[in-house]
């Protein structure tokens, strides 16, 4: 961020979340432009929390008018309003949350912004759709699947709470996974760092170099020990690398009456026996992705990141040897400053050449395939840091998970009919509610006088869900008189909560980092439970 | 009740804040935007401490609910006293980053928040900060203290100069090398002048305080020649050669504040923030003090560098000003997402509890990804309490080791009491057949006992101590094991239950067993939070949904038909009043 007074203040009021997602990842959100269907209670939850963390804009797309209900659970509509454009009305108190974000509205239902401009929707980073009837919702599904464009869909109703991510293709550099190996290479160390750690002679040290040596050292020095009466192996089983625990122990200096001296170093590189020989290989996952026909057929449209995979596909089977490049960092560890640099800096160039050779494939594709090739060295380098970690998440279609031949929900409602069923449960009942709404025009339970009778068209509606899919019904009937019970409502805690998880998903698309969901997460409040399965 | 006021980095996750409000008490701010979604709700505010005594247990009473969002344990221990005291239920709550926990304690039916003991709060020995850092946050430290010295309230726990009473010292060794080395200017080591008084004297000239802090003080350390047998000897820095390269790996192109300082640009931020300091000092009245504040610029300016030529003169990896930032504020992250999670996700326990279904909560984990079963969020039913916690059980009793000749009453109040025990204004009698009064509340009554040792009040072996803190109705018999020495240098320690006491010391296999089993689903640990304000539901909130409610019906001639279901049946989650306003 610049250096301006401006950039200070957001700096300031940023500075926790920065934390979390970098300057790059904030510069992604202030650059965003997010729509939102429809100011429900679940929807101005949701903005709000994009808004307070400063999104770059967003556009309210509603076209209804409020009403008494609405300025019941929602925080951005207000009472004397009632009458006016719900579209209009939430923009104006929603923008006063952040003076860094602009919006505007559209007073014009989704429905027909599709068919008079269906062009609109492609100015946006992500769109989220609330309260669309199932048709719309399907249309609006396959315009943006058309043109890339990601769609979070999200609903409260009653207790449940559901969010659908509708992606075709999201490829994440920055997944920030919960732990990682560090990527030393004691297995198969480069020329360079091999050179260096010859150079070192632990048997010529005095004490406080002896104890200061890096651990990173001391495992290699005994691991060559190892190696020698090992036919060159390096210990894999528990026994073996026991064996190479005890050779790293009597090491260990002693002093002049034979007792061994506490030197920490040591004790750090017979912990480090365990994970830091783990054998250096391409993940499974990254091998897939080699694999990808994205990968194996690049052309002028192929996207940034697939050049970068080949790219790393290729340094892997040229100057990688078989291994991907050199991440570039060390943990921290007992010794003196001196060597800890010189051995943070062999790494570090490593990675450098690394990169660089990645960099110099990139180029040559990108020239090769007729193309500008927009993209920093800095932003090679993250993916060359980050290469183990790449995560690829492609979902389903809307029209995919909704055609009856889908299997992957004839799989998964199979198994409903336990005393206590997987939260999915609701996702099929949600789809019967929907299909009632298609049929009687109002959601079952909504009248008062009507919830009996409702009661008999949900399970018909459910009946022949069931039936299109093939599988017989199995859900008990309490379900059914629990979402009669509900009556369409939305209760402000629900959307909060919903607001919450899907702003969370919606943050993570926009700034490429962490993993969404693929695709489905359902919330049961009443247990508290959730579920995320790929419908 | 909240006695903070708004700060710029809480804005992007408070959406009853805005800009504007920067700088005024967050109760005033929240009470007056909620009244904007709904006049008719009645909520006073508060700008106060909850710990204050004016929030007695009658206060409490007067509430269905409380709930925290406390980020501090001290707190937290006294809130949930108040609770059990006044038999109100609380819902306890934290976030940090993308993590965050729900969970409601009642008196007798679930865990209090300190039936499992908890870890301590890492705090480091005094001697690794004044004379051997080994780590990058030793050096945060030490120039947090530093900061106090200087500009803050002096804290004799907080000296920064060599400390000449190192263990690892013999006897004389601190003496010879005040003898082999002059003693340098300022005192290094001798007390003989304040820290404050003498940089008044220098009227804190930041070469002077540097040579003296980096140059005179570290040659002084050097001449404990002992403490070096086996370690990297610091290198003394002098203001007028400094190194202009930085430590480590520099990654380019990042922005001023990740970007790595050199030493001399260490120096030149330490110099520049001392001077603004020193002026903010002198626009206080005679005898004011700076409090150290992390999201104060000079402060945090002054925190980094001098932390950072700390780290070089010890051959400790620098950091950046961003880094020492987390490091020195105990920074957690936060964000409008999780809260909101958690907000709702405590409303929803919130409406069990006034429906009468408490025995329905559960205690509700928010991982950062959905774990292997693919759950994101994982409940929990709620535990029983700890029939041998100190706090909630029946007779509460805690043993305490500790050296009963060497521990003053004041030390033995402020650290085992009040740090330790968590009371707030405890009166201690010790059971000897004369009820001999230790300490009172009343302020001034037992003063004069303060720098006395505990033996000279007959405090031995197997002693008696009757602790009552009135303001938290909190009574706690405390039985004390003298220990000449204990272990890593502690000065006490506070053992729960006495069967883990005699457990250990037979087998030495340590206490794990009764925490662990209570761990099982608690992946997210002790989350500490980062809101600090506690708010107390003063009316049943379901008030506020009636009246929505009523709005709701006048207006259905517009909206939906109004033949709506006024009364629902399959009432398996609530009461059939308070079903109208959680579903409409």
């Amino acid at each position: 961020m610049e250096k301006t007074k401006e950039g200070l203040d957001k700096n300031n009021k940023y500075d926790r979340q920065l934390r979390l997602w970098g300057d790059h990842g904030q510069t992604a959100l202030e650059t965003s432009r997010v729509c939102l269907i429809n100011a429900t209670a679940t929807g101005t939850e949701i903005l709000k929390n994009l808004i307070l963390p400063g999104i770059g804009s967003f556009t309210v797309v509603d076209s209804c008018k409020i009403q008494g209900e609405d300025v019941g659970n929602n925080f951005f509509l207000s009472k004397d309003a009632i009458g006016q454009s719900r579209a209009k009305v939430a923009t104006e108190l929603l923008s006063e949350l952040n003076n860094d974000v602009t919006g505007d509205f559209v007073e014009e239902s989704a429905e027909s912004l599709l068919e008079s401009n269906d062009g609109f929707f492609q100015q946006f980073t992500v769109v989220i759709a609330t309260n669309l009837c199932e048709r719309t919702l399907l249309k609006l599904g396959k315009c943006l699947w058309a043109n890339n464009i990601p769609l979070l869909v999200c609903r409260c109703y009653g207790f449940i709470g559901y969010i659908r991510l509708v992606i075709r293709e999201h490829a994440v550099i920055e997944s920030h996974p919960d732990s990682a190996h560090e990527d030393l290479r004691l297995d198969r160390p480069f020329p360079s760092l091999v050179k260096y750690l010859d150079s070192i002679d632990l048997s010529c040290m005095n004490k406080k170099d002896h104890c200061h040596t890096p651990w990173l050292v001391v495992l290699y020095k005994y691991l060559q020990e190892y190696k020698a009466k090992h036919q060159g192996q390096i210990p894999k089983v528990y026994k073996e690398k026991n064996e190479l625990k005890e050779l790293i122990k009597a090491g260990i200096q002693r002093n002049d009456d034979g007792i061994m001296e506490e030197e920490e170093n040591f004790d750090e590189a017979v912990k480090a026996v365990n994970t830091a020989l783990i054998p250096t290989k391409v993940p499974a996952n990254i091998e897939q992705l080699f694999e990808d026909p994205d990968c194996e057929n690049l052309n002028a449209e192929s996207s940034n990141f697939w050049i970068l995979v080949r790219s790393l596909k290729e340094f892997v089977a040229n100057e990688g040897k078989g291994a991907l490049p050199v991440r570039g960092t060390i943990p921290d560890m007992t010794a003196d400053s001196e060597r800890y640099i010189q051995l943070q800096r062999i790494y570090h160039n490593q990675a450098d050449t690394d990169v660089a050779a990645v960099s110099r494939r990139y180029h040559d594709l990108v020239q090769s395939l007729g193309l500008a090739g927009c993209i920093s060295e800095q932003e090679i380098k993250t993916f060359c840091k980050n290469a183990a970690f790449l995560r690829l998440v492609r979902c389903r279609s809307l029209e995919e998970e909704y055609s009856p031949q889908s299997e992957k929900i004839k799989f998964q409602v199979q198994h409903l009919d336990s005393e206590d069923p997987d939260d999915v449960v609701f996702y099929v009942l949600l789809r019967a509610v929907d299909s009632f709404y298609d049929t009687h025009s109002s959601y079952p339970g909504w009248y008062a006088d009507q919830v009996e009778a409702d009661v008999h068209k949900l399970k018909g509606c459910l009946t022949k869900l069931y039936h299109e899919w093939g599988v017989p019904c199995n859900i008990k009937d309490d379900y059914v008189h629990e979402m009669c019970r509900y009556g369409a409502s939305e209760l402000h805690t629900m959307s909060a909560f919903i607001g919450g998880a899907a702003a969370q998903e919606a943050i993570k698309v926009i700034t490429r980092q962490f993993v969404p969901i693929n695709n489905t997460f359902i919330y049961n409040a009443m247990k508290q439970t959730s579920v995320t399965v790929e419908l | 009740i909240d006695l903070d006021t708004i700060d710029v980095s809480n804005l992007n996750r408070q959406f009853l804040f805005r800009k504007e409000h920067v700088g005024k008490s967050k109760a005033q701010v929240a009470k007056d935007s909620a009244l904007q979604f709904n006049p008719d709700a009645s909520i006073r505010a508060y700008h106060d401490s909850i710990t204050s005594p004016d929030y007695d247990l009658e206060f409490f009473r007067k509430f269905d609910i409380v709930m925290n969002a406390l980020d501090n344990r001290a707190a937290r221990n006294h809130v949930n006293r108040m609770c059990l005291a006044a038999d109100r239920p609380l819902i306890e709550s934290g976030t940090a980053g993308y993590l965050g926990q729900v969970s409601v304690i009642k008196k007798g039916l679930t865990e209090c928040y300190e039936c499992i003991p908890k870890p301590p709060q890492k705090t480091f020995p005094g001697c690794t900060i004044r004379n051997t850092p080994s780590e990058p946050i030793h050096c945060v430290v030490w120039a947090k203290h530093l900061f106090n010295q200087l500009f803050g309230e002096e804290d004799p726990d907080q000296d920064v100069s060599p400390d000449t009473a190192d263990p690892e010292l013999t006897a004389d060794a601190g003496q010879k090398a005040l003898e082999t080395t002059s003693a340098p200017e300022g005192n290094g080591g001798l007390k003989r002048v304040s820290t404050r008084a003498w940089v008044e004297g220098i009227q804190y000239e930041p070469q002077k305080l540097f040579n003296k802090m980096f140059r005179d003080d570290i040659k002084y350390l050097l001449s404990m020649e002992t403490l070096w047998k086996k370690r990297r000897p610091p290198t003394p820095l002098d203001w007028d050669k400094l190194p202009n390269t930085v430590d480590g790996v520099v990654p380019k192109e990042t922005i001023q504040d990740q970007r790595q300082w050199s030493v001399q640009e260490c120096a030149n931020v330490f110099s520049r923030s001392i001077r603004i300091l020193q002026g903010q000092l002198a626009e206080r009245e005679d005898g004011g003090m700076l409090v150290w504040d992390k999201d104060d610029d000079a402060a945090m300016d002054f925190v980094a560098a001098a932390a950072n030529i700390r780290a070089h003169i010890f051959g400790i990896a620098p950091k950046t000003r961003f880094d020492i930032k987390s490091m020195a504020g105990n920074i957690i992250p936060a964000i409008a997402t999780t809260n909101a999670v958690i907000a709702a996700l405590i409303v929803m326990e919130g409406l069990k509890i006034l429906n009468g279904d408490i025995e329905k909560c559960n205690s509700i984990y928010l991982n950062r990804q959905p774990n292997p079963r693919k759950k994101l969020l994982v409940p929990c039913a709620l535990d029983k309490p700890n029939p041998k916690c100190y706090v909630c059980a029946p007779t509460n009793e805690v043993t305490v080791l500790l050296n009963v000749e060497k521990m003053i009453v004041k030390t033995f109040e402020e650290k085992v009491l009040k740090t330790g025990l968590g009371m707030v204004a405890p009166d201690v009698m010790l059971e000897d057949g004369k009820g001999t009064i230790i300490i009172s509340s009343e302020e001034g009554e037992t003063e004069e006992n303060e720098e006395k040792f505990l033996s000279e009040f007959g405090v031995r072996n197997n002693s008696i101590l009757k602790c009552d803190d009135f303001q938290q109705s909190y009574e706690l018999t405390l039985i004390i094991v003298h220990k000449e020495k204990l272990e890593e240098d502690q000065e006490f320690v506070i053992v729960g239950d006495v069967s883990e006491l005699q457990a250990k010391s037979e087998t030495d296999t340590g206490t794990k067993a009764e925490g662990a089993s209570n761990g099982a689903c608690n992946q997210t640990g002790d989350i500490v939070v980062e809101e600090d304000d506690l708010m107390i539901v003063e009316d049943d909130p379901v008030e506020t949904g009636t009246q929505k409610r009523k709005l709701e019906d006048q207006d259905d001639e517009t909206g939906p038909p109004s033949a709506k279901k006024k009364k629902l049946s399959a009432d398996k989650y609530a009461s059939t009043d308070d079903d109208v306003a959680m579903v409409s």
